[in-house]
């Protein structure tokens, strides 16, 4: 991290971290604890969750709007087989006890008995299954509240999340858009470079070589017809071949691209005569394509003259479409 | 002199803060003075289990009495019992069967100090959150000093500690951040304290190479030493590294030295090794390109302070004070609280030479002028010096009586915690 400030031979941590923290504010912008993350969620969530209306206060209104209740007492009652002819009195017990064969020859109290039996039986379970379900209450509440506490936490940590995603990518696209501009900047620069050596008058191309041009730009896919450059029309002097085919040291502008035409030439086969019609009058190549091929006339490649033909090759047939008549 | 040293676990293979820290003084003071180590039978911090034999024995040269442990620790027990101090209202009574069940403990050891502390000129009692310092300098108030080696955590939120920090002879503390913390919840202000700390034997000349060999590694890397637990604070830092390993910029890897009680991830840029002895630790910092510890709760960290012996910056977790109070002293080290910060606190570590070799630079020679065992051999017996000539002024507070203690009166210790200030700031700008 080459871009920290720092002046002096003693270092201070605490300076540095106040830098590191700068940086990271300027990098990824808020960077929020766990701790600020809940105060956000319990005060200002309403900024982040907006759409859904969800209140600050929700857990206290929540709690609010379901007060504890506390069970209420039922009464009930015991019923067995001795409930109806219980009394405290014994002479009346005793005579009951006696008189019961004569009341069970009137009706038989037994199914009645038991009815009332099983009914206070199912009041007992009744509630005491409800006196369970108030107790779990409380805990189940808590649960709820607990797991939508966690989901409005969640939510407002997403919220932040988008936020820093959202700017992280509003920066991104103007960086990407940045480069752009500055590949186009580039782009035309080294177009305008290429250009700049030559000081003589533009010549004319032979009207055969135009012809041809035309007539061939005709046949060749979009990218290949885009104009191109004038100078490379023009006619530079002739290249000063070294002894076994090397170039000069000292290769003018245009004279890669000739001996590229020229091997693409021998690939191709065919007479440059017979496309345009016969040589230049001095003899020399003809410049029969115009054309220029941007890449090659970079400074660059200018510079290093040794570049290697496969790569050179390649990019001539990506930029002028396959391979171009030989003069020779 | 005859000095006793009383700790929980002693004995060479015990690797814990504390008791190396105990052993460590022991053998240094065994220069100077007759020292006896008290200890029990335990190796295990975790259950106490009776392991060693009682009786005495000698090791490194340091005599060690050896007392046995009454009960193992039942940790579902003690969990139901920290809960209950620590989060509730609670009596006295409940903090005692606290540290009862915490353990370990020991009444024979408690015993024979009772018995026999008046034949011991000091005793110093390590770790005060332990069933064998509450006791033993409530055994020899007049005697004890203490190495409190205290935590911000729960347990310094007891009503048990205060009478015992205001009611020994003298503290010996381990950091600024420890004192201040001590000081605000006892008041024991007036009760003598020196910020000591503990040295280490640090090798001069450690061989990082070796250590690439002999373990295959390459390129520059990260380390981390210590047991490899929730408490140190490791989950957070393998979060932190996987998060950070997917950065393009960061090139370090991490390699984790000591017992794992965590599974540690799999991932092509950690490694761990285990635990290694002394000199392939010392080796292994030496071929790092700095130390992280990433533990919340420590009352001084002796590896950081090994790696600034032996000029390797520190990256700590901020949210220990001591650490981060121990970094911006020494301005030897950087520190984070989360992830962003993590990130470019290693970025700037790993990047910037000149930033990394100063803060070595600077942890050497913190570490020369605060850990070297000769300062810290003067401390002590400058302390000693200082108590022979001033008698005791204060004695203990007794327990409060049997009906007092089940009174259930007492703040839950998380609270009396959570009001504790946060004093790094102020014993800072006080230093």
């Amino acid at each position: 991290m080459a871009d920290f400030n720092i002046r002096s031979d003693s270092v201070n941590v605490e300076q540095i971290m106040e830098q590191i923290r700068a940086r990271i504010r300027e990098k990824r912008g808020v960077d929020y604890t766990e701790q600020q993350i809940s105060e956000l969620a319990a005060v200002k969530m309403e900024k982040f969750l907006d759409a859904r209306g969800v209140r600050s206060d929700l857990l206290e209104e929540f709690r609010r709007m379901r007060p504890p209740i506390d069970p209420p007492v039922r009464p009930n009652y015991v019923f067995d087989d001795q409930t109806l002819f219980e009394t405290h009195r014994a002479p009346i017990r005793w005579l009951r006890k006696l008189l019961l064969p004569v009341l069970k020859l009137f009706f038989n109290p037994s199914p009645l008995i038991q009815a009332l039996h099983i009914q206070s039986q199912l009041n007992t379970m009744q509630a005491e299954a409800e006196a369970q379900q108030l107790a779990r209450g409380p805990a189940r509440d808590q649960l709820t509240f607990e797991v939508m506490h966690n989901l409005v936490l969640e939510a407002t940590r997403m919220g932040i999340e988008v936020k820093n995603l959202k700017m992280r990518v509003e920066s991104l696209s103007s960086r990407l858009e940045f480069n752009e501009r500055r590949a186009r900047v580039l782009e035309s620069a080294v177009v305008y470079k290429a250009t700049e050596p030559a000081a003589e008058p533009l010549a004319q191309p032979p009207a055969a070589v135009r012809r041809e041009f035309e007539n061939r730009s005709e046949a060749r896919p979009t990218a290949e017809l885009r104009p191109r450059p004038q100078p490379e029309i023009r006619t530079p002097p002739a290249p000063q071949a070294a002894p076994g085919g090397q170039p000069a040291a000292a290769e003018g502008p245009g004279q890669r691209s000739r001996r590229r035409r020229r091997r693409r030439g021998r690939r191709g086969g065919a007479s440059a005569a017979t496309v345009i019609g016969g040589a230049l009058p001095d003899g020399t190549t003809p410049p029969a394509s115009s054309g220029a091929h941007v890449s090659g006339d970079h400074p660059m490649d200018q510079a290093d003259g040794s570049t290697a033909p496969s790569a050179d090759e390649s990019d001539s047939d990506v930029d002028s479409g396959g391979p171009e008549p030989d003069t020779q | 002199m005859k000095l006793a040293i009383v700790v929980q676990r002693y004995g060479a293979a015990i690797n814990g803060g504390a008791e190396l820290h105990a052993r460590y003084i022991a053998e240094h003071l065994a220069r100077h003075a007759d020292v006896e180590v008290l200890t029990t039978c335990a190796t295990d911090y975790v259950t106490w289990r009776n392991e060693l034999a009682a009786g005495v024995e000698s090791v490194n040269g340091v005599s060690v009495r050896r007392f046995k442990v009454k009960h193992q620790r039942d940790p579902r027990e003690f969990g139901k019992r920290s809960d209950r101090v620590f989060t509730e209202r609670h009596s006295l009574a409940d903090e005692l069967d606290w540290l009862d069940a915490e353990g370990p403990t020991s009444p024979a050891l408690i015993e024979y100090l009772a018995k026999h502390g008046e034949s011991y000129d000091y005793c110093f009692f390590f770790s005060y959150r332990y069933y064998h310092a509450f006791h033993g300098t409530r055994a020899v108030p007049g005697r004890a000093i203490l190495v409190p080696t205290a935590e911000r955590d729960s347990a310094v939120g007891l009503h048990l500690f205060p009478p015992v920090f205001r009611g020994v002879r003298a503290l010996m503390y381990n950091s600024h951040e420890e004192r201040a913390m001590i000081h605000a919840v006892s008041g024991n202000q007036d009760v003598p304290g020196v910020i000591v700390g503990v040295g280490s034997d640090v090798p001069q000349n450690p061989q990082a190479g070796r250590f690439r060999q002999k373990h295959n590694i390459r390129g520059p890397f990260a380390i981390y030493v210590g047991r490899i637990d929730q408490n140190k604070g490791c989950p957070e830092l393998f979060d932190f590294f996987q998060r950070y390993a997917k950065e393009p910029a960061g090139r370090l890897s991490l390699v984790l030295v000591g017992h794992s009680l965590l599974p540690v991830p799999e991932h092509p840029r950690i490694r761990h090794l285990g635990f290694l002895n002394d000199a392939d630790k010392f080796d292994a910092m030496a071929a790092a390109d700095l130390l992280i510890m990433p533990s919340y709760f420590e009352s001084l960290s002796m590896v950081a302070l090994e790696a600034w012996a032996l000029g390797k910056p520190v990256l700590a977790n901020a949210k220990c004070e001591v650490l981060r109070g121990q970094c911006i002293r020494s301005n030897a080290g950087l520190y984070y609280e989360r992830y962003s910060e993590f990130a470019e606190t290693l970025h700037a570590i790993e990047h910037n030479r000149w930033l990394s070799g100063s803060l070595g630079r600077n942890g050497r020679q913190y570490f020369q002028n605060n850990y070297d065992w000769r300062v810290i051999e003067r401390k002590y017996l400058d302390m000693l010096a200082q108590l022979q000539a001033r008698p005791a002024t204060h004695a203990m507070e007794p327990l409060p009586g049997r009906a007092d203690r089940r009174r259930e009166d007492l703040a839950p210790a998380d609270d009396v915690l959570e009001r504790l200030p946060k004093a790094a700031d102020q014993d800072r700008r006080r230093a």
